[in-house]
């Protein structure tokens, strides 16, 4: 059965697809450039696990991002960086995927999670710039186990001729 | 002691409980004869005023909820303007809560708390770190309003550690996060017993939102 991959590209940058697609690789890949699209950052009012299940109280973009999770399997964040983590571009649209947990709680991997609203989602990042990969790697674990699947990794986008470290 | 204070919920500050806590805070401070100001970041006319008084004071303290494992995207947007050094030394703390009650949910974010004070010019003033504040917002019967009001106290008495110490760095301040996981007992009981009281508690709490569907929905499902 296919696999399928949304990525949420958060750089404005278009030559960096060739990046993508090089590092990332699935049967059924999509890539979502986000730069251009109005996504407003999470307000945290809970609307979406109390009082419309499911469905975000912010009228944006972001609908449309969620409606293509519902049938994936893997996400990656392609994300720019700042102060050693990934920038707000690229933490806003990981803030905004509370409608696919729910608002029940359990235990899984020992910690209280939310319950899944849809499925598993493993995780993965691509990021650009300095930043700490070993934090970004924890971060990545930590974000793939909210959604019940696993960490795809942790990449840095080199620019051409850049050292590996 | 004059504290800059911000908030880097983006709820708005009338149902935030970052604000709920902060409230608290600053019963203590005053009660040791400090002042504060403070500044919402979920409304933008206050970014300017909050850049501002970052600048210009020595004692800041950043009050934050956890959201996807770190630091809410619009405090990481107004941390972006802020300048990376400075004329005036200063100390920037941080007040990090989150819903779960473990401990060990909101050490990450701490890591990266700690982090972020060199990268603008201050010093680090240490993290008051507590999870479980996600039913501040749900005191509808007398027992939990009491429980809420015992961890609301707590912070006032941690107000009070602030301005005596100086910052979080103290013994006090690492005990107040209390457990860093759940015992297997716990979540035995959990699977047992307390899973579906808390179910009900949510159902009843949405219901008084005017929902009117099931919790686990899944409206997207086969949307195409």
């Amino acid at each position: 059965m296919k696999m399928k991959t949304i990525v949420l590209n958060t750089i404005e940058e278009h030559a960096i697809s060739d990046k993508i697609s090089a590092l990332i690789k699935g049967d059924d890949m999509e890539v979502i450039n986000t730069s251009g699209m109005k996504i407003a950052h999470c307000m945290g009012c809970n609307l979406c696990w109390l009082k419309t299940p499911g469905i975000c109280a912010i009228k944006d973009d972001y609908e449309g991002i969620i409606k293509k999770l519902v049938d994936a399997e893997n996400l990656w964040l392609v994300s720019d960086t700042r102060f050693g983590f990934v920038d707000w571009r690229g933490k806003r649209v990981m803030d905004r995927i509370v409608p696919m947990l729910n608002m029940y709680v359990e235990f899984r991997d020992g910690l209280e999670r939310h319950e899944l609203r849809y499925h598993p989602l493993n995780f993965g990042l691509l990021y650009k710039g300095q930043a700490d990969q070993e934090f970004l790697e924890e971060w990545s674990r930590r974000v793939a186990s909210n959604l019940a699947g696993h960490s795809l990794g942790v990449y840095n986008i080199r620019k051409e001729g850049e050292p590996c470290m | 002691m004059h504290v800059v204070i911000i908030n880097g919920s983006p709820r708005v500050q009338k149902f935030s409980n970052t604000d709920k806590i902060i409230q608290s805070f600053v019963k203590g401070l005053q009660a040791s004869g400090s002042s504060y100001d403070l500044y919402s970041l979920s409304n933008r006319k206050e970014w300017d005023a909050a850049r501002a008084s970052f600048i210009s004071h020595d004692q800041i303290i950043f009050a934050l909820p956890l959201f996807v494992e770190c630091v809410p995207s619009i405090m990481l947007e107004f941390l972006e303007t802020l300048p990376t050094e400075r004329q005036q030394p200063a100390q920037m703390s941080f007040i990090l809560h989150g819903g779960f009650d473990e401990g060990h949910q909101l050490r990450l974010c701490e890591r990266f708390l700690q982090s972020l004070p060199a990268q603008l010019g201050c010093t680090y003033g240490g993290c008051l770190v507590q999870g479980g504040s996600f039913l501040i917002r749900m005191r509808d019967d007398e027992k939990m309003k009491k429980t809420m009001t015992k961890k609301l106290d707590a912070y006032t008495k941690m107000g009070q550690s602030f301005v005596s110490n100086g910052n979080f760095m103290t013994t006090e301040a690492c005990k107040f996060t209390g457990s860093e996981k759940n015992p297997r007992i716990a979540h035995l009981l959990f699977r047992l017993f307390i899973k579906r009281l808390v179910r009900k508690k949510f159902e009843r709490y949405a219901q008084q939102w005017g929902c009117t569907r099931p919790l686990d929905d899944k409206p997207y499902l086969n949307s195409k």
